[in-house]
């Protein structure tokens, strides 16, 4: 028996203890293909998925690196049959290329004839592959070449990409870095995609991965096109870039609902893209308006399902994808692989946050008791009315006014699902409110004026949830959610994390009703919470008084 | 002539006569009678019976062949000196051969028998070996190919499949002690279906469930007895409960020791027997004379390669394989199990169970195999127990190690198991929580339970979980009564509830206005009417109900009842069937092994030895279940010879599934 900080479980977690001496390299030895599940404070969980693990072998890690790190570092015995899976599945990596031929152009190449017999006789790949070029060798259509690596993995062979990539239309583009500089996993996060290829960056809300996606523009030095979420965060990317490159506001081009501009660089939102007019894409032509040389996605877990169509096309050209989690909750975490690339760069949330660049948060959840006669309403609801009668509860008005007041002089969002509950507590706390339908203009203003302290309360709905920068807040009040997702909770959580001055402590409330659907939404979010290592605390609105923030 | 060293045959042949088996006669050495008859069982090395002292013609009659017929002739030489004549004709001359069997025959190099085959004589045999009894050298034991690998990674990866396979067996053990699955029909087999699920609730592949399953009978651990509806099902032993309760080191041994003393053939599982079947796992003849041999003498070539070696993987097993042919040549005898597959099960087995990896033999396994205690060795591999778990914030409980029988079973109350392996992670969920206090478990107890058992803080979001489920924990209470009484008058149900003559209709007041009675309506009415008292019935909307006491009514049929009465009595039925089952579950449970086989068989063997009858019950070969009254008169060979009545017959003993004195 050795002393090591892991145990390898059966199922294929692994876990890490962290007060162990040796946790922080094994951290790092098993980190490139082992996925962090949880990490909450006393152990953490890794797994070994074939996507991990071919994660892995495109970095540049081969099995025996894994088996003889699981072996080192294993407090137990490994099950040898996990040894043995961990080994096949690897091997399973590689043994199919994609490349170019200089005669035939792109084809599908192996040094394992049974596996290019096996795929080419799969029913899913037959109408992608052309002629045989010999017995190792078949043409691919060079407008399958996304579709077959998709097809590919299905299959369980994936394939390595080496048919390269086009250069674009070359523009210059360098980072401006009078008076910042790079972080240095920014700069590590960026280095690594661009030897990669093509692939994703994962960095934790508040991170920066704007300035990984400029750093990787400055690499390229070609026309680039950035797919965002919506317009704010359009206008987002934009501030940052001319602020932080060589780039002008003219070089870059905004293509949105409302604006319709093609430059060198051009920030597309997803839903302009996914317009659909009678039946077709009728912006699809962005797509080909230029010979881009790096196509860029934003929050890469929220691609909706037609970009990723789009994407089997784009093949050719350098796919940068930026996102703070790699779980998607339609679970296509193996088409984000095949299409835009395999992980490039990961840093979980709390090693960045013990670096100093993101604030630490406290968590709270506060459990309101619905009064009697509301319980009786809900009690009687139909089943589709109930979250709704449940999370808007008139006593979470008085409690948000409660933590506000104690926080006060502090800046605070308020965040929400209903509109209606929203407009209620704005006006109860004479605070403005940003929802929907508010121009982008106002949003605008308001953000700014949220930004510059000249407001210190804001109340906002789920627009609020995605790439909009608001550094200064330190207090987030979330008064109803939509229905438990993860991704929500990491989007909320990151609003609070953006790196402050000093050294502040952000304050993450939740507001639940007890005994209600909301409440058991509500431990599907703590889980995720408990499982990013955010120690959370439950108090009872009747004792609230008693926290001291 | 032997292809050996000089020394080497004179050595083996002075051995053969210090033994007795061969005798100096006046005509040079010769067998004892009756060697020769027991070696000739099957075609062995041909070239010693008919002996021509005309050698040098049959090496003159051997270079006249072509290629093609000296090629036929070693390979019906490799193949033991016989060969059937199939279609070649028998009297040729040299001219008119065709085909290279035919060939052979003119020349006289194949001789026909009466019984159509070909047989080597023995001259040509010799010839053809190059005056030779075999091809290759005899005294030299073919080698075994190795390579090099760390003994302590050899012995650190067979722990954790040791550590895997005592895990599993509890798994699997413990999930038959709640549904142990039924044997098939007739025999004792276990079906295809059952060893699929199995398979698939230990994650493993159906080879190595078998092999579970086959260890955990072989060792006693697993037996058939009689479930709740008296059909034969698979289950745990009395003997699992005092196994559970060894050290893990100690439970692998009996296991591994169990199997290598063992003459089943897992490996056999899912494949077919030469009548086209498939074999079952547990069926009573997967068995075979030269398991337990093939398997000694594999792990002994094992145990002698030097430390830091193991089998080499490619070449390996087909090494051990020519090497067990060189050492019992005549082993084993039937086709379905091969040498091939004997060694090769015995090595896949070998590293599943944990006595092997990498092809290398672990310290311990040597142990065993040498016959020695494995258990201090092994010990010092395995994952000491640990008695306490780690809590953390998102309400899961990690032991970081293998947990304390008893503190295992506990936490797997208040907590659900979320994964298995060197450490178990246990993860608090509300339901998990409420399952404790159904149990009798106050939230005080849980508190104390859990700080007693973490070595980490309570995090106050477990504490809080507790709290909270307890604090709705039997809000609601139900209770069974079979007719309710209210009165506005709470007087009025006092006097009742205090008159003598109440206490027979199982009162109780559960408000101010509310009683209830454990005694039925039809008799309740009269009862209360005999009181003095003037009650009317109440209708389920709460109208009253008026019904004349002589005329007699049936109970309405339940098409008027309210939607929601009708559903609410959907749920008792199904919250009563659930009960039902769940009751069932947990007598079957605490219910006592059936007898064991061996107090059958002290029965029987009583019976005999003092000429008694018995009843016995068993189940005839189409799986019918009888009984009879007979008088035992000997057992034999897995079956009961009996008197009935004037007629003996034999009984299957796995047939019988009880005996009983018959006076």
């Amino acid at each position: 028996m050795n002393d090591g900080p892991l145990i390898v479980q059966s199922d294929k977690t692994l876990l890490l203890e962290v007060d162990h001496a040796r946790a922080g390299e094994c951290r790092k030895a098993i980190a490139p293909f082992a996925e962090l599940e949880r990490s909450p404070e006393h152990i953490h969980t890794y797994r070994l998925t074939p996507l991990g693990l071919w994660n892995a072998r495109a970095a540049g890690h081969d099995a025996e690196q894994v088996v003889d790190t699981l072996l080192e570092y294993s407090r137990y015995p490994v099950p040898h049959s996990l040894l043995v899976d961990v080994a096949e599945t690897m091997a399973r990596y590689g043994r199919l290329r994609l490349e170019k031929n200089p005669v035939n152009g792109l084809v599908l190449a192996s040094s394992d004839r049974a596996v290019l017999e096996e795929v080419i006789r799969a029913k899913k790949v037959a109408g992608m592959l052309g002629e045989r070029v010999d017995e190792d060798t078949v043409v691919v259509h060079p407008s399958e070449r996304g579709n077959l690596k998709q097809a590919l993995l299905k299959l369980g062979w994936p394939a390595e990409d080496y048919a390269g990539y086009v250069d674009g239309e070359a523009h210059p583009i360098a980072l401006d870095t009078a008076d910042w500089s790079l972080r240095p996993y920014q700069s590590e996060a960026a280095e690594s995609f661009w030897h990669g290829g093509s692939g994703v960056v994962v960095l934790p809300c508040g991170a920066g991965k704007t300035l990984v996606g400029a750093a990787a523009m400055a690499h390229a030095q070609a026309t680039t096109l950035i797919l965002v979420t919506n317009t704010v965060s359009a206008r987002q990317w934009k501030d940052e870039l001319v602020r932080r490159t060589s780039l002008t506001p003219d070089e870059i081009g905004e293509y949105s609902g409302s604006v319709k501009e093609i430059r060198p660089v051009t920030i597309a939102t997803y839903q302009v893209l996914t317009t659909r007019r009678k039946g077709a894409y009728p912006h699809l032509e962005l797509l080909d308006a230029r010979d881009w040389g790096l196509v860029v996605y934003d929050e890469v877990h929220l691609l909706p399902a037609p970009i990723f169509r789009m994407t089997a096309d784009l093949q050719a050209r350098r796919r940068l994808g930026l996102t703070a989690t790699l779980v998607r909750e339609d679970g296509r975490e193996g088409d984000v692989f095949s299409l835009i690339g395999p992980k490039r760069y990961d840093a979980p949330w709390k090693d960045i946050e013990a670096q100093g660049w993101i604030a630490p948060a406290d968590c709270v959840e506060v459990r309101v008791t619905l009064p009697a006669d509301e319980r009786l309403v809900y009690a009687t609801a139909e089943p589709d009315e109930r979250y709704r009668i449940a999370s808007c509860t008139h006593h979470k008005i008085d409690v948000v006014k409660e933590i506000v007041a104690s926080h006060a002089g502090k800046p605070t969002l308020v965040i929400g699902q209903y509109l209606e509950q929203l407009d209620e507590i704005a006006a109860s706390l004479d605070a403005p409110v940003i929802e929907g339908k508010t121009s982008v203009k106002e949003r605008q203003r308001l953000f700014d004026a949220f930004r510059s302290g000249e407001i210190d309360l804001l109340v906002v709905s789920k627009v609020a949830n995605f790439s909009i920068d608001l550094p200064s807040a330190e207090v987030a009040i979330q008064v109803s959610g939509a229905y438990g997702s993860r991704q929500e909770e990491a989007q909320r959580l990151g609003r609070l994390l953006r790196p402050g001055d000093g050294h502040k402590t952000a304050h993450f409330y939740t507001i639940v009703s007890r005994d209600t659907i909301d409440a058991d939404f509500a431990q599907n979010r703590q889980r995720f919470l408990a499982e990013q290592g955010y120690a959370y605390r439950i108090v009872d609105a009747d004792s609230l008084g008693d926290l001291t923030p | 002539m032997v292809n050996a060293d000089v020394a080497a045959a004179t050595r083996a042949l002075s051995h053969l006569e210090d033994t007795g088996l061969v005798w100096h006669s006046l005509g040079g050495l010769r067998a004892v009678t009756g060697v020769a008859a027991l070696l000739r069982g099957s075609p062995g090395t041909s070239g010693l019976q008919p002996f021509a002292a005309d050698q040098e013609e049959a090496v003159r009659r051997l270079a006249a062949v072509s290629a093609e017929a000296r090629a036929m002739l070693e390979a019906v030489d490799a193949g033991g000196g016989q060969a059937s004549s199939s279609r070649a004709r028998t009297r040729v001359t040299v001219d008119e051969a065709a085909g290279p069997a035919e060939e052979l025959i003119a020349h006289g190099l194949l001789v026909s028998s009466e019984d159509g085959m070909l047989i080597l004589p023995g001259e040509v045999g010799l010839a053809l070996r190059g005056g030779r009894t075999t091809p290759a050298p005899v005294d030299v034991p073919p080698p075994l190919p190795t390579s090099s690998r760390a003994s302590s990674l050899v012995d650190r990866a067979a722990a954790g499949a040791a550590f895997e396979l005592v895990r599993n067996l509890e798994l699997l053990l413990d999930a038959w002690s709640a549904t142990p699955p039924r044997s098939l029909r007739g025999g004792t087999g276990l079906t295809v279906r059952d060893l699929k699920a199995t398979a698939e609730r230990l994650h493993v592949a159906e080879p190595t469930a078998a092999l579970l399953i086959e260890v955990a009978w072989t060792s006693g651990l697993l037996a058939l007895g009689t479930d709740e509806e008296g059909d034969p099902s698979w289950m745990p032993t009395e003997l699992f409960d005092q196994w559970l309760q060894q050290p893990l080191a100690a439970r692998w041994s009996h296991v591994a020791g169990a199997w290598l003393a063992s003459p089943r053939l897992p490996g056999l599982v899912g494949q077919r027997d030469p009548a086209g079947k498939t074999w079952n796992a547990l069926a009573p003849d997967l068995a075979g004379a030269s398991a337990v041999e093939t398997r000694r003498l594999t792990l002994g070539l094992l145990a002698e390669m030097p430390d830091g070696e193991v089998l080499a993987a490619g070449t390996g097993p087909a090494a051990v394989v020519a090497r067990l042919a060189w050492e019992r040549p005549r082993r084993p005898r039937t086709r379905t199990e091969s040498r091939e597959s004997l060694v090769a099960w015995t090595l896949t087995e070998a590293e599943t169970l944990g006595l092997t990896a990498f092809g290398g033999l672990a310290a311990y396994g040597r142990a065993l195999v040498a016959g020695e205690d494995p258990v201090p060795v092994l010990a010092g591999l395995l994952p000491e127990p640990v008695d306490h778990v780690l809590l953390q914030g998102d309400l899961t409980a990690v032991a970081p190690g293998p947990l304390e029988p008893a503190l295992a079973r506990t936490l797997a109350v208040v907590a659900t198991v979320e994964s298995h392996g060197g450490a178990t992670v246990y993860r608090f969920t509300k339901e998990s929580v409420r399952r404790a206090m159904d149990r009798g478990w106050t939230a005080t107890e849980i508190h104390t339970f859990l700080a007693a058992a973490s070595r980490t803080p309570v995090p106050q979001a477990l504490t809080y979980l507790v709290d909270d489920t307890a604090r709705t924990f039997g809000t609601i209470r139900v209770g069974f009564a079979a007719a309710y009484l209210r009165s506005d008058d709470e007087a009025a149900l006092a006097e009742l509830l205090a008159h003598p003559a109440a206490e027979s209709l199982g009162l109780r007041r559960l408000a101010p206005t509310v009683v209830v009675s454990t005694v039925a309506l039809d008799s309740l009415l009269p009862r209360l009417r005999e009181l003095g008292l003037a009650p009317v019935v109440e209708a389920p909307d709460g109208s009253v109900h008026v019904a004349r006491p002589d005329a007699k009514r049936a109970k309405a049929r339940n098409a008027q009842r309210p939607a929601g009465a009708q559903e609410a009595h959907l749920t008792v039925r199904a919250t009563a069937v659930a009960a039902r089952i769940k009751a069932g579950d947990e007598t079957a449970a605490s219910r006592p092994s059936p007898p064991e086989p061996a107090s059958t068989m002290a029965i029987l063997h009583e019976a005999i030895d003092a000429g008694e009858q018995v009843v016995l019950s068993y189940v005839d070969g189409r799986g019918v279940a009888g009984e009879a009254r007979v008088e035992p008169v000997g057992i034999d060979g897995g079956s009961l010879a009996a008197r009935v009545e004037d007629d003996v017959r034999s009984f299957a003993l796995s047939r019988i599934r009880s005996v009983r004195p018959g006076s």
